[in-house]
């Protein structure tokens, strides 16, 4: 009799990748039905569950590649990359990368930065609340800090830069979307994509917006960050950003520097 | 409840006695789901239900999904915790599925050390659900129900007993359903499921997008008469009707339980 494992190690090999000794090795009593009509009965819940799970995640993905496509795409996924948690509703992060790879795909090559696209989306809206920026425990600060100044994002904050015309091949597969053609040569896009109140939001970012938004995202101090922003955009108006962005609720706290260390000289 | 109907819940209030959510739904950091169940905490008592801790797993019990269970149970203050007795996980893959176990005293004495630990870290009694499986094991040592009566004696868990369930394994196992009620020990039995299910299939599917069957009603009076009146739930988790039809569901449970009431008085 094969160990408790054992068992349940030959039962993912038969359900997940159909071999046939992992089946054998089970021992399942057929008893009027073969053990391996029963087993196929698990292997379609399973790959059920992630197929349905994963279209509510990625529904552009979905519309743009089709039901049979997609349902393929997500049993190779599924077998490629493990479900890692319980909480079958975090699965899906790596679609972007197995895309990447799948060559059943390569003909599209947006797809990747579009699942990336709908993965924000989808973790956005479940990502912490925050309360919005202290203003006035900001204003405390003398102007002259202000570029030792880190500043903290909305945890919902996803930043996403692609080649393609992403958001717009997005908004026409919405639900309620008009048909249209979109020119994939028509430009990439920079986008921000935030839960602002309950709704998730996506918002196109220029050049100066995107590289100060990535540095403060990555915890850069906030003359860092603009000087990337200036590298970009020349013109690039820090001051109305930031106003913009603390009203968003974009930018929601501030770290000012570790006053136990002294000032930098 | 299923997030298309929480809405309506919300908005109308309708005559429940409580409302019952799958807990890993609300494994989230933040946004509307979550501030909508805290909302209805206020008028129902809520009811936790999980789908994937893994109880009967060959692997390490998942702490990190244990602490998520375990802060959701602080912010809701459930009326219950549930969670099956069945296996999901093996060597880090999880299958996101509620699969068989054999019923063996490997798998007893697992499942007992993992439940004591489940109520040690939560600090309360876990409700424990017996499963739909479309296979047996050649290594079984018991019958479902001894394991299930074994398991309930052992660690003072209570059982969320599931008719539907029940019924579609004596029709897939060829078992007498009276056998197994008349197991079961009625002062654990802290809820009772009904659900439906699909006969399309070379053997009965536990799917919960179905109407209860007119055997499972009976069965479901037979256990009410055994157990006396216990809270009881429908389960419809996919094709959701609309909410008229699971009131009017409800609403034979309801009066199933009035009848066993009545006599009772």
């Amino acid at each position: 009799m094969p160990s408790l494992s054992e068992l349940q190690r030959g039962f993912a090999g038969a359900t997940i990748f159909s071999d046939s000794a992992a089946l054998a090795g089970l021992g399942i009593v057929a008893a009027g039905l073969d053990p391996a009509t029963r087993i196929a009965v698990y292997r379609n819940n399973v790959f059920g569950n992630y197929r349905k799970a994963l279209a509510a995640t990625y529904p552009v993905i979905r519309r743009l590649v089709g039901p049979a496509f997609f349902d393929a795409a997500v049993d190779a996924f599924v077998r490629g990359y493990p479900s890692r948690r319980g909480d079958v509703n975090r699965y899906g992060a790596d679609l972007s990368r197995f895309l990447a790879d799948y060559p059943p795909a390569q003909k599209l090559a947006y797809l990747p930065d579009m699942a990336r696209l709908e993965w924000a989306v989808d973790q956005a809206g479940i990502a912490a609340d925050a309360a919005a920026l202290e203003t006035a425990a900001l204003a405390t600060v003398p102007v002259e800090m202000w570029s030792e100044l880190r500043f903290l994002l909305h945890p919902s904050v996803r930043l996403i830069e692609s080649s393609y015309p992403i958001l717009h091949i997005w908004r026409v597969n919405q639900p309620d979307a008009e048909d249209e053609t979109v020119d994939l040569g028509e430009g990439g896009d920079r986008l921000l994509v935030q839960r602002t109140g309950q709704a998730v939001v996506i918002e196109r970012l220029d050049a100066g917006e995107h590289a100060l938004l990535a540095g403060l995202s990555a915890g850069v101090k906030l003359a860092d960050a603009s000087r990337c922003a200036g590298k970009v955009d020349s013109a690039f108006d820090l001051a109305g950003a930031l106003q913009r962005y603390v009203a968003a609720q974009t930018i929601v706290a501030f770290r000012a520097p570790d006053l136990a260390q002294g000032p930098r000289r | 409840m299923r997030s298309p109907h929480v809405a309506r819940v919300r908005a109308e209030r309708p005559r429940l006695g409580w409302l019952e959510v799958h807990s890993e739904n609300y494994f989230v950091d933040g946004g509307s789901a979550l501030v909508a169940l805290e909302a209805l905490r206020s008028d129902y008592a809520i009811s936790l239900h999980g789908v994937g801790l893994s109880l009967g797993s060959a692997d390490p019990l998942d702490r990190a999904h244990l602490k998520q269970l375990k802060q959701l149970v602080e912010r809701i203050d459930p009326a219950a915790v549930s969670e099956h007795l069945c296996w999901g996980r093996i060597d880090g893959r999880h299958l996101n599925d509620l699969l068989p176990l054999p019923f063996t005293e490997e798998a007893l004495a697992l499942c007992c050390e993992r439940i004591d630990a489940v109520q040690n870290a939560l600090g309360r009694k876990l409700l424990v659900e017996n499963i739909s499986a479309y296979l047996r094991f050649d290594a079984d040592a018991m019958t479902e129900w001894d394991f299930v009566a074994t398991v309930v004696a052992r660690t003072g868990c209570g059982l969320l007993f599931d008719v539907n369930n029940v019924y579609v394994n004596a029709v897939n196992h060829g078992f007498d359903p009276h056998a197994y009620l008349a197991a079961m020990p009625s002062a654990a039995i802290g809820e009772i499921h009904l659900a439906g299910f699909d006969a399309s299939g070379p053997c009965l599917i536990d799917t919960h997008n179905a109407r209860v069957a007119p055997p499972v009603w009976a069965l479901y009076r037979e256990a009410i008469d055994r157990f006396g009146v216990k809270p009881t739930l429908i389960e419809w988790d996919a094709d959701l009707p609309a909410l008229e039809v699971l009131l009017d569901e409800a609403a034979i449970a309801q009066s199933v339980l009035e009848e066993a009431h009545a006599v009772a008085v």
